[in-house]
């Protein structure tokens, strides 16, 4: 087997953690690769990048929000300096940006695993209510606002507390109008408009993680449920699940939109109706999870991509649990000042 | 020996958050020349600050956009929204290129008939028409589209005066899943207020039903929308033709296109997120075709402005000083501020340089030359350090600004035009003291002489 | 200049302040004029030296040398 040059971003391992090093870990693991680990980072802070046992180069990308062009020409210079074969963005921000330039990347040798535009724009929060009827999930009441007016309307019609919500990022739940225009303010300054005002659902947390292959077959799905938060609302310890009604809608997801790629369906399940918050168009940074219980989605995800074969057992069984850790790295300046002035390590 | 090129010095201090070599914000590039015409060669003919517009790219957008609607749909007809830009010179330039005019007041009204624009060949929108405007408007066989129901009856008066029965049609707004939802312009759809609109103009028996207008809102970003809108129009016009019996003849779908200008408050860049003219026209035609009844082909209208404007405009400002604020920000000063760049409130511009200019960039400040707190041309780019005399050049400028522009504390400059033969024409003259005073008068008591 | 000698300074202009644990990138005329400063030269010599090194008009570079060194005191380098 040849060895596979994959470019993966969101090696923001920190408190609220990006996917990119349990989609790394998972590469890693997999016994029928051999592959060559890029970390793309956008901070010289991202703790990835000081994790060299995982990741064994890392360069600095420009922001998403710069340029397309700047972006693409950085891309095509890591091509030609490391051979990059495929690229597996991991933050919602990248995703419009990647899923334009997919043909235009495969064209210079770089593949991706995404989405169309078309499945993309579909599972957008303001249009989530739509997949949710067609994969039989409910949906809390959902508004979309663009001014402090639709934000009263919507509380009034919603009632408190509320989950105020970006597009691409933040979730914040309110229970007075005051804290609700706060968040309000908050996720306008930093991601614009629209925003997202939701009905709290109160019940237990379950998601779902999947890679559809484009053509209505999932390559594996496993079902989790949170069993601890931290404060920023991320997974601490978790368990396997086998709900019937979220994994036929996972299922069914991928069937009726032949949705390409890694998806997160967000949950909440209480008593026998199920809930859909939200789909993510990637994978979620509890991926690892799923790697550890023998799904390895990453790893079918890139054989899938070469045309590999995948083996023919991909599932898993409930009850096992996931617990995450912080950890230490001790290590000088010279890793830090050379992606300071060369943006490379 | 040859010497190493001088840099102007700079250190940075690393800041948690902000660790991309590549900065926050997008780089900014050099331009040279516009259509081939030198910065320097427009700057000395009409100096700076400076507007100038390229025909070239004007026509270019039109011919682009429109040929994706009448490649897709056979009865198209554009009409050139005057509040974008009402230059004669750009209005011109539309009307020939087959453009009607769509006119928002009676100034308006009255510039397009001056031009040389007939009155069957303008679109006379908008809350506000004044009973003289509407009157001249019906006379000259304009196309009216009533906002709301005193507008109705003032039309029915003016009919009953000539004496004649005159076409009119409804501008109607409706919910088409666009945040905000404009609905102060014309008669709701889903409340029934647009069919009580119909019902009183059946009533009335004066005036005759021929088109809808509606115009769901701006820089929309959703082909989607525009579907939405389509059939709910289409849906709409076909009660109004099954129920009353009149025939709706032209469905006006304003305006409402993005330029691939970057609006503040929306992360990605305006290559990644804005659709192109073809996604919107395939949205559009697609669904009047799945919704018209057989051989019915309405007149579709559109009034796109922004879309055909914006990106043929560009300002050429100079930098005239150069500062350090206390937090260690550099600033620059130029000499065209937010009274001449309205649309700066909402779009973070292009911002090119003249010239190539070494050094590392630093996150800037740029400043206009307003006395004014507010005066900021925008916020944070990075920028190498600018010698004074440094020409910025600000794109995509063409839409709003020369209509939206100040006479405030400045004169307001110079608008040029480069023509497809590569001319330079001055399209509007820089302001002068006399083009000021020239409404002001000085009652005879205040009259000073100081100097005695 | 105590404080200037304490800095590590790198040849790619990467620059470690042990005392504030601050870091700073700077490019190669500010690498020079450090340099200078640590040697103890005054700034006029500094405006001097830059002049002969790269052929540039002095009253350009004693301006930039000005801005640098109000950059230098705002991050109490000096």
């Amino acid at each position: 087997m040849e060895r596979l040059c994959i470019g993966v971003s969101g090696i923001n391992a920190v408190d609220n953690p990006g996917p990119g090093i349990g989609v790394i870990r998972s590469l890693k693991e997999d016994k029928d690769l051999k592959i060559e680990t890029i970390g793309l980072a956008y901070d010289a802070m991202e703790p990835g990048i000081y994790m060299d046992w995982l990741v064994d180069k890392s360069f600095v990308l420009p922001y998403p929000s710069s340029s397309e062009e700047e972006y693409i020409r950085r891309l095509i210079y890591l091509k030609d300096r490391v051979g990059l074969d495929m690229i597996i963005p991991t933050l919602d921000a990248e995703m419009p940006l990647y899923i334009k330039a997919a043909s235009l990347l495969e064209a210079k040798g770089i593949k991706t695993f995404l989405p169309t535009k078309e499945q993309f724009d579909f599972r957008g929060k303001t249009k989530l209510s739509q997949v949710a009827e067609k994969i039989g999930l409910k949906m809390p009441k959902t508004k979309t606002i663009a001014s402090y007016q639709d934000l009263m309307k919507a509380i009034e019609e919603i009632g408190l507390p509320v989950m105020v919500k970006g597009v691409f990022y933040k979730a914040y739940r309110a229970y007075t109008y005051q804290e609700a225009v706060g968040y309000y303010r908050q996720i306008v300054a930093e991601w614009g408009y629209p925003v997202v005002v939701q009905e709290v659902v109160t019940g237990e947390e379950m998601n779902v993680i999947g890679v559809g292959d484009g053509l209505g077959n999932d390559l594996g799905l496993v079902g989790i449920k949170k069993l601890w938060i931290t404060s920023l609302g991320k997974i601490w310890t978790g368990v396997t699940v086998k709900n019937d009604v979220l994994l036929k809608a996972a299922k069914k997801f991928v069937q009726k939109f032949n949705w390409k790629g890694a998806f997160e369906l967000e949950c909440i399940v209480s008593a026998d109706d199920v809930y859909l918050i939200e789909i993510n168009p990637r994978f979620p940074a509890w991926v690892y999870f799923a790697t550890g219980v023998g799904v390895n989605l990453p790893a079918f995800m890139v054989k899938t991509a070469f045309g590999l074969p995948l083996k023919s057992s991909r599932d898993y069984s409930a009850g096992k649990l996931y617990v995450r850790y912080t950890y230490d790295i001790v290590t000088d300046m010279s890793v830090f000042q050379n992606i300071i002035t060369k943006g490379e390590r | 020996m040859v010497k190493k090129k001088y840099e102007k010095p700079v250190i940075k201090k690393l800041q948690m958050g902000f660790m991309n070599k590549f900065g926050r914000g997008y780089l900014s590039h050099i331009r040279q020349a516009i259509d081939g015409v030198s910065i320097d060669k427009l700057v000395e003919m009409y100096g700076s600050p400076q507007f100038v517009f390229s025909e070239k790219r004007l026509r270019q957008n039109y011919r682009r956009l429109y040929n994706s609607f009448s490649n897709r749909y056979p009865n198209v007809q554009f009409g050139w929204s005057y509040k974008t830009n009402y230059l004669n010179a750009i209005c011109a330039i539309l009307h020939k290129e087959g453009e009607v005019a769509e006119v928002v007041s009676e100034f308006e009204y009255e510039k397009a008939r001056n031009l040389g624009v007939p009155g069957h060949k303008i679109i006379f929108n908008g809350p506000f028409k004044t009973i003289s405007s509407l009157k001249r408007a019906l006379e000259e066989g304009a196309i009216i589209n009533i906002d709301h129901f005193e507008e109705i009856q003032d039309i029915e008066r003016l009919a009953q005066s000539l004496n004649k029965k005159v076409k009119v049609g409804i501008r109607i707004n409706m919910d088409t899943g666009i945040v905000p939802q404009w609905s102060r312009f014309g008669f709701n759809l889903e409340s029934g207020q647009a069919l009580d609109a119909v019902k009183r103009i059946a009533y009335g028996k004066r005036l005759v039903l021929n088109g809808l207008h509606c115009h769901i809102g701006t820089f929309i970003l959703e082909p989607k929308a525009y579907s939405l809108e389509i059939e709910k129009m289409v849906n709409f016009a076909y009660q109004i033709e099954d129920d009353f019996g009149f025939k709706i003849e032209y469905l006006d779908i304003g305006g409402g296109f993005p330029s691939k200008n970057r609006l503040k408050g929306i992360y990605l860049p305006p290559e990644v997120i804005i659709p192109s003219g073809e996604d919107f026209a395939e949205a559009i035609c697609d669904t009047l075709l799945r919704c018209l009844r057989p051989n019915d082909f309405p007149k579709l209208i559109l009034e796109t402005g922004r879309a055909i404007v914006d990106e043929a405009g560009y300002l050429i400002t100079t930098v005239h000083a150069i500062k350090r604020m206390p937090d260690g920000l550099r600033a620059y000063v130029v000499d065209a501020g937010v009274n001449l760049l309205f649309t700066s409130f909402w779009y973070k511009f292009n911002i090119e340089i003249d010239r190539e200019v070494q050094g590392i960039p630093e996150p800037s400040i740029i400043y206009g030359p307003l006395c004014m707190n507010i005066d900021v041309v925008e916020e944070s780019i990075n920028l190498p350090p600018l010698p004074r005399g440094t020409r910025l050049i600000i794109s995509p400028v063409g839409a709003y600004n020369v209509t939206q522009w100040m006479q405030f504390i400045n004169y307001r400059p110079a608008v040029s035009l480069i023509t497809i033969e590569g001319k330079i024409e001055l399209i509007r003259e820089p302001e002068t003291l006399d083009d000021i005073l020239g409404k002001e008068k000085l009652p005879q008591k205040l009259q000073l002489n100081l100097e005695d | 200049m105590e404080r200037l000698k304490q800095l590590a300074i790198s040849e790619e202009g990467f620059i470690f302040d042990p005392v504030t644990g601050n870091s700073f990138t700077t490019n190669g005329t500010g690498l020079f004029i450090l340099e200078a400063l640590k040697e103890g030269r005054e700034e006029k010599e500094i405006v001097d030296l830059l002049t002969e090194k790269y052929g540039t008009d002095k009253e350009n570079v004693s301006r930039d040398l000005m801005d640098f060194m109000e950059q230098l005191r705002s991050y109490r380098l000096i």
